[in-house]
């Protein structure tokens, strides 16, 4: 029984306030005086062109960039760097190559001390969660894209945030496993509710998977649009996707992108 | 550019760090023999003036080019020819890697005695310090060439020689170049072992010489004559390399078009 | 199939055995025709080599060469660790000491012997700073390459999930860097021996480079033979200890 990690249908998510955000990177300014709210419990994505920042404001989120101006609040109260609400998945998994899948999982609890029997109990479940029973002692090198994604995931999720950060997490595998992967995903997201912030290139993923979409324009990174997207719950790929207002939605990011260009 | 202007002030002030406490620790002094840096300067201009630096550098040099023209002469083609024969390349490859791994030095009292101390004995050191490293790249070099072009050129019934001079060649010319480079820095560290133990002339001699003198500011004053050398001549061989391999990838953008 | 793979791993070893066995016969051969004082037969020197170990100084000199030559890569393989990380991971402390380090990587480093002698003595503390500085630079610039290899994503990941300067060193930085730091170990450790020879030659106190030194003044040939065979013996042995614990380094990169 493990006690020192809250129980999970505990915590609670939380809400995210980006007021007033810039950053530049020396002449660049990839991010523009960006605000926008995300309630708690919320998934949205952020979708725009390449280079327009998407990643930097997922970054600063995260607390692993220092924005120019503005600030960040989660639960009402500024950010400081990285903290334990937030975990981030990554597009290129972020796997050490040295490490098995289990250590990889339970990295994010080595870190903050959690002894070893009990962070590799802990790990053990959200592997299961992920469907990767059996291959905790597998290297990542072993693994698919697909599988090693998960292993990212699980990571995440073992740290028991109250915020999901992914950094284009599916752009890395084909597209058969990416459908796999956002339903898996879907699935992991009402079991456990949190707070979603989603970077992504596709349209279709972004529609599919969140409750709002925000677009970001290039250089410099402005949020042009919100979109709402009324789409019921739980999705499926076949009801969602082929549904008539999906179809309509995507068309709309579909516009909103294209007078960008 | 503040940050470039931080490096370059940071550096300068890492080397004034180093020269003040080289004549602080020359002043206490550290070791009675020890010269301060202003002392080894002054000595340099003196033994510049003098004559007696160029005359050592000049045996010195004429060792440090023949050994290391040899090496050339001999390392390159030989490493050519253990990459267009197999077999060859295989059973040399054993012999160059023991060359590369033992300490050479310990080979020179053996040149010693079977050629006596002249420049000639000089030259064998640097040679045998220098000709293996060249060697092993210029076979490296070979094995780096796509084989795939190699194909690609038989399938055009490419005649053999066509093929060596314009595909093998300039494939294995960034590690036959490199391979000249670390040949110069092991001909140079050759001649400075040799120079040391054989040291009848040349600048070797000049340390040794200073030294058993006392004239120590003197002997600091060579041995930094000796690095200076080495150093400039080496960064010499890096740029004159990195031109020749952009040359020789602009040319090949430029066949292109 | 497995009769095959065993046969293939003595094929390979084949050049190597042909070389020795190739270069003892030649040289026995050749020393037969006392062609002259300077190349004698490969059984004498073997013989001479026996007697060195046996009764002569030769076993001492390899002990105490062995232990100078530990005592001096020991602190080059730790300091040079601990710099490469520091350098790898703080560009900008790299940025300040690049041209230093470029200036000492292309100095001929035995030119510092006798700069050395000058400044402690002809003693061994020489012998040992001089396989230190031998080892120690081709140590560091290994180790800082291999960190500033380190992949973007595994130190933000790190960082994201709070970990602090030193975790994310110990963490990310070092297992990532751990093949480069394994070559540049095998590097200086080979390179470090070389200076050995050289200063011990130099200084004639003790060790293997001494006794090279008193047998070529004397030109007691076999015995130079004899302990220049040593010399080489341990440098192989030695580099192929290195390229086997490399090995194990690689397995699960």
């Amino acid at each position: 029984m493990i006690v020192s990690a809250p129980m999970r249908s505990q915590v609670r998510p939380l809400g995210i306030d980006v007021r007033n955000l810039s950053k530049a990177f020396g002449l660049v300014l990839a991010l523009d005086d960006v605000s926008f709210s995300v309630r708690p419990g919320e998934f949205v994505s952020i979708v725009g062109p390449s280079g327009c920042g998407k990643t930097t404001l997922l970054k600063i989120i995260a607390g692993l960039i220092r924005p120019d101006q503005g600030v960040v609040e989660i639960g009402g109260l500024p950010i400081n760097g990285p903290g334990p609400e937030r975990a981030m998945v990554f597009q290129d998994f972020a796997l050490m190559p040295w490490a098995t899948v289990l250590r990889n999982a339970a990295f994010g609890l080595e870190v903050r001390g959690v002894p070893r029997k009990e962070r590799e109990e802990l790990a053990r479940s959200v592997l299961a969660k992920v469907g990767l029973s059996g291959f905790e002692n597998y290297y990542p090198h072993q693994l698919s894209g697909g599988m090693q994604q998960r292993v990212g995931l699980a990571r995440a999720l073992a740290v028991n945030p109250q915020i999901l950060l992914m950094d284009e997490p599916f752009a890395s595998v084909d597209e058969q496993t990416r459908r796999i992967l956002q339903d898996d995903l879907l699935k992991v997201w009402a079991d456990e509710r949190k707070t979603v912030v989603f970077v992504t290139h596709s349209m279709d993923e972004a529609i599919y998977l969140s409750d709002r979409v925000f677009v970001l324009s290039p250089r410099p990174g402005r949020l042009v649009r919100v979109l709402d997207v009324n789409l019921p719950r739980p999705r499926s790929s076949k009801e969602t996707r082929g549904s008539v207002l999906f179809a309509k939605l995507v068309e709309d990011l579909w516009e909103v992108l294209r007078e960008m260009q | 550019m503040r940050k470039r202007l931080l490096v370059w002030s940071l550096r300068a002030l890492v080397l004034v760090f180093a020269l003040l406490l080289w004549e602080w620790a020359g002043r206490i002094p550290i070791s009675f023999a020890f010269p301060t840096a202003t002392a080894t300067g002054r000595a340099l201009i003196d033994l510049l003036r003098s004559g007696e630096l160029p005359d050592g550098w000049r045996s010195t040099g004429h060792a440090l080019l023949l050994g290391y023209g040899m090496a050339l002469v001999t390392g390159v083609p030989l490493g050519l020819l253990m990459g267009l024969v197999p077999p060859l390349g295989r059973i040399a490859r054993v012999y160059l890697e023991v060359l590369i791994v033992m300490p050479m030095a310990a080979l020179v009292p053996l040149v010693i005695l079977t050629m006596g101390v002249n420049i000639r004995a000089s030259a064998t050191i640097v040679f045998i310090f220098s000709m293996p490293f060249v060697a092993i790249n210029a076979y490296g070099g070979m094995r780096d060439v796509d084989p795939v072009l190699i194909e690609m050129a038989r399938a055009f019934n490419a005649r053999w020689f066509h093929i060596v001079r314009a595909i093998v060649l300039p494939g294995a010319l960034p590690m036959i170049l490199a391979g000249a480079r670390y040949g110069l820095a092991r001909a140079f560290i050759g001649l400075v072992v040799a120079e040391l133990l054989l040291s009848p002339f040349g600048v070797g001699h000049l340390i040794m010489d200073t030294r058993s003198t006392f004239e120590f500011d003197k002997m600091f004053a060579t041995v930094l004559s000796m690095l200076l050398v080495a150093v400039m001549l080496l960064s010499g061989a890096q740029h004159l390399e990195s031109r020749v391999l952009r040359w020789r990838r602009r040319g090949e953008e430029g066949g292109l078009q | 199939m497995k009769r095959a793979c065993r046969y293939k791993k003595i094929l390979d070893r084949l050049p190597t055995a042909l070389a020795i066995v190739l270069f003892a016969g030649a040289m026995e051969v050749v020393g037969r025709y006392d062609f002259s004082l300077f190349l004698p037969r490969f059984s004498t020197i073997m013989r001479t080599l026996w007697n060195l170990v046996m009764v002569g100084p030769l076993w001492e000199a390899i002990l105490r060469s062995v232990d100078s030559f530990v005592m001096g890569v020991t602190p080059a393989a730790v300091g040079g660790i601990l710099a490469g990380l520091v350098l790898g991971r703080y560009p900008l402390i790299a940025a300040v000491f690049d041209p230093f380090i470029g200036f000492i990587m292309s100095a001929p480093l035995p030119t510092f012997v006798p700069v050395l002698i000058v400044l402690f003595g002809v003693g061994r503390v020489v012998v040992l700073l001089t396989v230190f500085l031998f080892a120690f630079f081709i140590i560091l610039v290994n180790t800082r390459a291999g960190v500033e290899g380190t992949r973007r994503s595994l130190v933000d990941m790190a960082r994201s999930y709070g970990a602090s300067e030193v975790q994310v060193l110990a963490k990310v930085y070092l297992p990532s860097a751990l093949p480069s730091i394994a070559t540049g170990l095998r590097l200086g450790i080979i390179n470090g021996f070389k200076g050995l020879i050289i200063a011990e030659m130099m200084l004639g106190l003790g060790g293997l480079g001494r006794l090279l030194a008193q047998y070529a003044n004397v030109y007691l040939i076999s015995h130079l033979y004899a302990v220049v065979l040593t010399v080489m013996g341990m440098a192989l042995v030695g580099a192929y200890v290195v390229q086997a614990l490399d090995g194990l380094f690689i397995r699960w990169k």
